[in-house]
């Protein structure tokens, strides 16, 4: 799933590290997410929005409204 | 790259791990040097053989309990992944030896040797999903 995570962890200034620390995941998580080889569950998407303080829509893109782009 | 650091679930594993595969490697060398030096029969033999699978048992129910207890969901479904891949990989081998064993053109497979191929087979499932990432331009 295309995601804005690259772009509003630069935007901080945070390297991987750092957000896998303030999200208790591994490093490993954060750089599959960010590539989009995986799709984190609801609960650590909600975590990630939160934490952004911003909607999850406006950090995940939904894949259904992609395929009708 | 830098050496990953193990979480807290993995050091439980660790520290759960190498005693069970230690005593496996104790029972197993013991229960050989006793029976042959006992030649034991019966259910003494019986107790006997059974013995080293015990620890390996104990492996397995360690390994269950380090996917209950990682936290981690990538790493928790990159696990089940693998070992997905390990029991496809091992059930396709068994399948082809049992038929052509079957037939009498290879020699036979000791089913104790299913849980060490399961091993193998999860560990390569596992290299081949880095080897994917690093292709697909991400890195582990």
């Amino acid at each position: 799933m295309n995601n804005r995570l690259r772009v509003l962890r630069a935007e901080r200034a945070w390297s991987q590290q750092d957000l896998a620390e303030r999200l208790e995941v591994s490093r490993q998580s954060v750089n599959a997410i960010e590539t989009g080889r995986y799709d984190p569950s609801l609960p650590l998407a909600f975590k990630i929005a939160d934490l952004f303080d911003m909607p999850i829509e406006a950090i995940f893109t939904n894949p259904a409204k992609e395929i009708g782009q | 790259m830098a050496k990953q650091k193990l979480n807290p679930a993995q050091r439980r594993y660790m520290r759960r791990f190498i005693p069970a595969m230690t005593a496996y490697v104790v029972v197993l060398f013991a229960c050989t040097w006793v029976a042959k030096q006992y030649d034991p029969h019966g259910a003494a033999l019986f107790i006997l053989s059974l013995l080293p699978a015990l620890p390996l048992l104990a492996v397995l129910v360690v390994m269950g309990v380090y996917l209950a207890e990682e936290a981690d969901e990538f790493i928790r479904a990159r696990l089940v992944t693998a070992m997905l891949g390990g029991i496809g990989i091992t059930l396709a081998f068994t399948t082809v030896w049992g038929f052509l064993e079957n037939g009498g053109v290879v020699p036979h497979f000791a089913t104790f040797l299913a849980f060490p191929l399961w091993c193998g087979s999860f560990g390569l499932t596992q290299c081949l999903l880095n080897l994917r990432d690093r292709l697909s331009g991400g890195w582990l």
